[in-house]
C-alpha cells in the first residue's frame, strides 16, 4: 500500500527466491556482474576513444606546416583505427588461432610458449594460467587491479600484453615475445658477469623497476627469471601484473608454516631472531660443492609453486608492511649474483634461504676468491641493508658503481650480448630440451563451473594499439 | 494464463521500479557514433553486446519461461507475436520455442562472416542496414515478452536495476540509429505493446531523450 511521500503507484513487493532452482540466482548475480563490468568498461573505453581523437585534433590544430588534406587524411585514419579495434571486438580468438611452436618456459601456474597466430603469421608468447590454481592462491582481486594498469602501460621497461582470452580452465595472455631468453638462463650459462656487464644489466633493471613504481605499483618478485632480454639484448620486467601475488612465496604465514615444518627446527622466526644460538646452526658459508647443487637446482626452483625466496626482501616476510623499497632489495641481490655467481643468501633449502634473509647482517658475505671492486660491494650493501637504509632511485642513480651511465639514451646504446638469431621463431636461447615438450596443443578443457569464471571477469583484454591492427 | 497484466498497472510501470537503473544519466555518451568511426562497425558491436547481453538475462529465466507457463510470445494483455514459418505462414509458437528461433537466428548471423564480418578488409553487405533491423525487432519482441511475463521473476532476482538499464541503452541506441519502428514500440490500439509505455515514461523521466 502507498504511504507516506511515496508516488501513488508505488508497490512493495516481497522478494523472494523460494522455488528457484539452485542454478537460476547464480546465474542471475552472474549476469549483473557482467553487465556492471560491460557498462564501467563501455563508459572507460568512451572516455578513451575521445581522448584519442581530442589529442589528435589538438596535435594536428598545432600543426601549421601540415596541409588540411593532410590533416583530414589523419583523422580518417584514426577512426580507420578506431574502427578496427571495435571489429577486434566482435572477434573470438581463442587457442585455435595460435600455433604451437615450441614450449619455451615454464612458471608457476602454467608454462609459456612461442607461438605463430596462424592467419597472420605473427609471432607471440602464450602464457597459460590455470585458473583453479589462481583461485587456490586466492589473489585474484588486487592482482587484477595491477594487470588493468599494467595491461594499459606502454612502457618500453614492461613485457607487451596484447590481447587475453580464456576459457572455462585456462587464462590465456599473448603478450610480445622475447627472443633473447632470460637472465637467469643467462646467468646458469656464465656463471658470473663482469663489472662492466653488470653495470649494463643493473642499469637497466634500475630504470625498469623504476618504470614500475612510477606506474604506482610494487613488483615484489624481481628475480633473474624475471628480467627478460629482446631482440637487441636489452632488458624487459615480464608481466608480473599477474604473476604476482599468486606465489605462495608472499604469504607469511606459508612461510611460518614452512618453518614449523622444517625438520631442523621448530622455533618460529621470530623467535630465532632473537636467539644467538640459531644463527650459528645455519651453515654461514656454502661449499663449493652446495653452491652446484644449488645451480643444478636453480631451475627446478624455477618451475615449482613454492618459487625461490632468494632475492625476497626481508620486510615481505614480516607483517609489518612494505614499500616500494623491497624491489632495491632484490636488485642487490641480483646484482650480487650476477657478480658472485650464485645469490647472496642461497642454502641448500628454501628454509634455510629465509633464515639466512631474516638475519642478513649475519649471512651477507663477499667471498675472497673473487674480486670486487669497492664501488661494486658498495652498491650491494646499500641495496641489501634495512629498509630504512636502503638507497632510493636518486641515490641508486647517483652510487659511484653507475658512474658514466648515461640513463637517458641507456635503451639505445648496444648491449653487451646481442642475440644472433636464424629466424623469428628461434628459441636457442631457452632451455628448451630442459621442459617436457608436453602436448604440442595446450590441453582445452571446457568442463568446470561457470562462476569460476566470474572471478576472472576483467581478464579478457584487447590492447588498443597500432598492434591490434596487425592482430 | 501468462500474465495479469489487464487490471493493475504493471510492476515495471511502478514505483520505485520504473526508476529503477544500474547506469544513471543519459545515455549519450555511450550511444553517439564516435566521431570518425565507421557506422557500420558501431552498430555492428553494439549489436553483438545487445544480444549476448540480453541471452545472459534471458537465460536465467528459463525455468519460468516454459511452454506450460508461456504457450504464447505474449508481450501485452491482448498482443501475442507470431512468427513467420518456412511457408511464409504466421504461426503462435510458444514464448520459449519463439525465443529459442530468435536468439538461434542472431546467433548464427552473428557468426557468419557475410553478415557480421571480421576478417581484416572484409566489408559489410549492402543488405546490412536492413538485417540491422530485422534483428532489432525482434530483439526488442524479446525484451518486451520479458517486461510483460516475467518481471516479477526479475525483482526476486534483484535484477531489475540491470535489466532496466540494458532496456533502456537498448531503446536509446535504437532511436539514435533509427533501428526502431513506431508501430513495433506502440503496437495497434487492440493491441498495445506492454513496454510501449515504459518508454514512454522513461522519455518523461528526462532517462530517454524525446
Ligand atoms: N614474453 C616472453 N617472451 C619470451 N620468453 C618469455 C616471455 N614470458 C616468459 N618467458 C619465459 O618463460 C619463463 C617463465 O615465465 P614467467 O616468469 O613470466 O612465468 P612464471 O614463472 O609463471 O611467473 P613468475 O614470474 O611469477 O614466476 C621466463 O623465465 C622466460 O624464460
Amino acid at each position: 500500500a502507498p504511504s507516506g511521500n511515496k508516488p501513488a503507484d508505488y508497490v512493495y513487493f516481497d522478494r523472494s527466491t523460494v522455488g528457484f532452482s539452485d542454478e537460476t540466482v547464480p546465474r542471475a548475480k552472474g549476469a549483473q556482474m557482467k553487465l556492471e563490468h560491460y557498462y564501467k568498461v563501455a563508459v572507460d573505453s568512451a572516455i578513451e576513444r575521445n581522448t584519442r581523437r581530442v589529442e589528435l585534433e589538438r596535435r594536428l590544430q598545432g600543426d601549421t606546416m601540415m596541409t588540411e588534406e593532410r590533416k583530414q587524411r589523419q583523422l580518417q585514419q584514426l577512426g580507420k583505427k578506431e574502427s578496427t579495434f571495435l571489429r577486434l571486438r566482435r572477434t573470438k580468438l581463442g587457442l585455435d588461432n595460435f600455433r604451437t611452436v615450441k614450449v619455451i618456459g615454464k612458471g608457476a601456474f602454467g608454462e609459456v610458449r612461442l607461438v605463430q597466430k596462424t592467419d597472420t603469421g605473427k609471432i607471440y608468447a602464450m602464457k597459460t594460467l590455470k585458473k583453479e590454481e589462481m583461485l587456490k592462491k586466492d589473489q585474484l582481486a588486487h592482482v587484477r587491479a595491477e594487470r588493468d594498469v599494467l595491461a594499459e602501460s606502454a612502457s618500453e621497461w614492461i613485457v607487451q600484453l596484447y590481447y587475453s582470452f580464456q576459457d572455462p580452465s585456462y587464462l590465456y595472455l599473448i603478450m610480445e615475445f622475447l627472443p633473447g631468453g632470460d637472465l637467469m638462463t643467462m646467468l646458469i650459462k656464465y656463471d658470473t658477469f663482469s663489472e662492466d656487464v653488470t653495470r649494463f644489466y643493473m642499469a637497466e633493471c634500475v630504470l625498469a623497476i623504476d618504470a614500475v613504481h612510477q606506474l604506482g605499483f610494487i613488483h615484489r618478485d624481481i628475480k633473474p627469471d624475471n628480467i627478460l632480454i629482446d631482440k637487441d639484448g636489452h632488458v624487459k620486467l615480464s608481466d608480473f601484473g599477474l604473476s604476482t601475488g599468486f606465489h605462495r612465496q608472499h604469504d607469511s604465514s606459508y612461510y611460518q608454516r614452512l618453518l614449523e615444518s622444517a625438520s631442523n627446527t621448530s622455533q618460529a622466526p621470530a623467535q630465532a631472531s632473537r636467539n644467538s644460538v640459531m644463527v650459528n646452526s645455519i651453515n654461514l658459508t656454502m661449499t663449493n660443492d652446495q653452491i652446484q647443487t644449488w645451480k643444478a637446482n636453480r631451475r627446478k626452483l624455477a618451475y615449482s609453486t613454492v618459487g625461490t625466496p632468494d632475492y625476497i626482501a626481508p620486510e615481505i616476510f614480516q607483517q609489518r608492511g612494505y614499500g616500494k623499497e623491497c624491489d632495491w632489495w632484490s636488485l642487490g641481490a641480483i646484482a650480487f649474483e650476477c657478480l658472485v655467481g650464485y645469490p647472496p643468501f642461497c642454502s641448500e633449502s628454501t628454509h634455510d634461504t629465509y633464515q639466512k634473509i631474516m638475519q642478513w647482517q649475519y649471512h651477507l658475505a663477499f667471498p675472497d676468491d673473487v674480486h670486487l671492486s669497492k664501488q661494486a660491494e658498495d652498491l650491494v650493501r646499500r641495496l641489501v641493508t634495512s629498509a630504512d637504509r636502503r638507497m632510493n632511485i636518486q641515490e641508486i642513480k647517483k652510487h659511484p658503481f653507475f658512474y658514466g651511465v648515461d640513463w637517458t639514451t641507456l635503451r639505445n646504446i648496444d648491449a653487451p650480448f646481442v642475440p644472433h638469431l636464424r629466424s623469428i621463431t628461434d628459441t636457442s636461447y631457452f632451455p628448451t630440451n630442459e621442459l617436457d615438450q608436453a602436448p604440442e596443443e595446450a590441453a582445452v578443457d571446457t568442463g568446470g563451473a561457470a562462476t569460476k569464471d566470474l572471478a576472472f571477469l576483467g581478464y579478457t583484454f584487447k590492447r588498443f594499439s597500432i598492434s591490434s591492427q596487425a592482430f | 494464463k501468462a500474465a495479469p497484466s489487464a487490471g493493475p498497472k504493471p510492476l515495471y510501470l511502478c514505483s520505485p521500479f520504473v526508476e529503477s537503473a544500474l547506469v544513471k544519466g543519459n545515455f549519450k555518451t555511450i550511444v553517439m557514433l564516435p566521431k570518425y568511426c565507421d557506422i557500420m562497425e558501431w552498430v555492428a558491436v553494439n549489436i553483438f553486446d545487445f544480444y549476448n547481453n540480453l541471452n545472459e538475462f534471458y537465460g536465467c529465466l528459463t525455468e519460468f519461461c516454459t511452454q506450460q507457463n508461456c504457450p504464447t510470445m505474449s508481450a501485452g494483455a491482448t498482443l501475442n507475436y507470431t512468427w513467420i514459418n518456412q511457408d511464409r505462414k504466421h504461426v503462435h509458437l510458444p514464448a520459449p520455442t519463439y525465443i529459442d528461433y530468435v536468439m538461434t537466428w542472431v546467433q548464427n548471423m552473428l557468426d557468419d562472416d557475410n553478415v557480421f564480418p571480421t576478417k581484416s578488409g572484409q566489408d559489410f553487405p549492402p543488405s546490412f542496414p536492413s538485417t540491422v533491423k530485422h534483428i532489432y525487432r525482434q530483439l526488442l519482441r524479446v525484451f518486451a515478452h520479458i517486461y510483460h511475463a516475467h518481471y516479477a521473476q526479475i525483482l526476486h532476482l534483484r535484477s531489475e536495476p540491470h535489466f532496466n538499464s540494458l532496456f533502456a541503452h537498448f531503446l536509446a541506441f535504437g532511436g539514435e540509429f533509427e533501428l526502431l519502428e513506431m508501430k513495433d514500440m506502440h503496437g495497434s490500439s487492440s493491441a498495445p505493446v506492454g513496454v510501449g509505455a515504459l518508454w514512454e515514461r522513461w522519455k518523461g523521466m528526462g532517462i530517454l531523450t524525446q
